[in-house]
């Protein structure tokens, strides 16, 4: 399994480059630090939705809620025109889930469950949220490992400007 | 997998099924070490692995956040050409 986590973890990697790229080159520079972190946490979510293969309801999802927000962006919106394209064939129509009030404890807690996985809302049999709970965690994961590493790089840097210098 | 399996199998029941959840937890305690601290094999509180899953993906999310921040204040002060570029994008490669 630890394998299975580290082809996933580079493939995160492969797709944030990518979307990284894509992005800079379709913002105003200079950004201001807020600006460069929702772009950041953009082409990352992007990144991450990307690099899962095959159908999952929670990839899709997140790849069509990030389209709202790149409005202003029309390189970004040709990732996601690409990664919505791969998976059209395979595109499954989801139907809105009725409203109903939560009850017992696990009524209550499968709700939010439902409201934290991407298109969760949509997914009605509770065996297929717990598979697709189970990938986007491990997907997530790697999101958070990758992004850790990068960001501990100021601490190498450091001593890096101090030699060049 | 089609939107036609899980409507013939849309349940309605209140609770996630023993099977499911022996199955759920089984693997969750492969990703989140605290579940493991768990020896009750039979009745496991479906209410708390779900809790602590959802806890969990909040977490992490919230990393993510804090992560892209940090990030974005790290490369504040970073030039396209300078070594501490080189050296993300090195190890991103």
């Amino acid at each position: 399994m630890m394998s299975t986590y580290n082809m996933v973890k580079q493939e995160f990697i492969k797709k944030w480059i990518t979307t990284l790229h894509m992005l800079d080159c379709s913002v105003e520079h200079p950004l201001n630090v807020t600006e460069r972190k929702n772009a950041i946490k953009l082409s990352s979510d992007i990144a991450m939705a990307a690099a899962r293969s095959g159908s999952t309801v929670w990839s899709r999802a997140l790849i069509s809620r990030s389209g709202n927000k790149t409005a202003n962006k029309p390189v970004a919106r040709r990732i996601l025109k690409k990664a919505r394209n791969r998976l059209k064939n395979r595109c499954l129509t989801l139907r809105r889930n009725g409203n109903f009030t939560a009850k017992s404890g696990v009524r209550k807690r499968t709700e939010l469950l439902k409201s934290l996985v991407p298109g969760g809302e949509l997914i009605k049999n509770k065996d297929y949220l717990i598979r697709e709970t189970l990938d986007y965690i491990v997907y997530l994961r790697a999101q958070v490992d990758v992004m850790r590493t990068v960001a501990a790089v100021d601490s190498v840097t450091g001593n890096l400007t101090n030699d060049n210098k | 997998m089609s939107n036609r399996r899980s409507s013939r199998q849309s349940s309605s029941a209140p609770r996630i099924s023993d099977d499911q959840m022996i199955d759920l937890v089984t693997k969750l305690r492969q990703i989140l070490p605290e579940i493991g601290q768990r020896r009750r094999s039979d009745k496991v509180s479906a209410s708390k692995v779900l809790q602590e899953t959802c806890n969990y993906i909040r977490s992490l999310n919230r990393e993510v956040d804090n992560l892209s921040e940090r990030l974005s204040q790290l490369l504040e002060s970073v030039d396209e050409d300078s070594p501490e570029a080189a050296v993300i994008r090195s190890l991103l490669m």
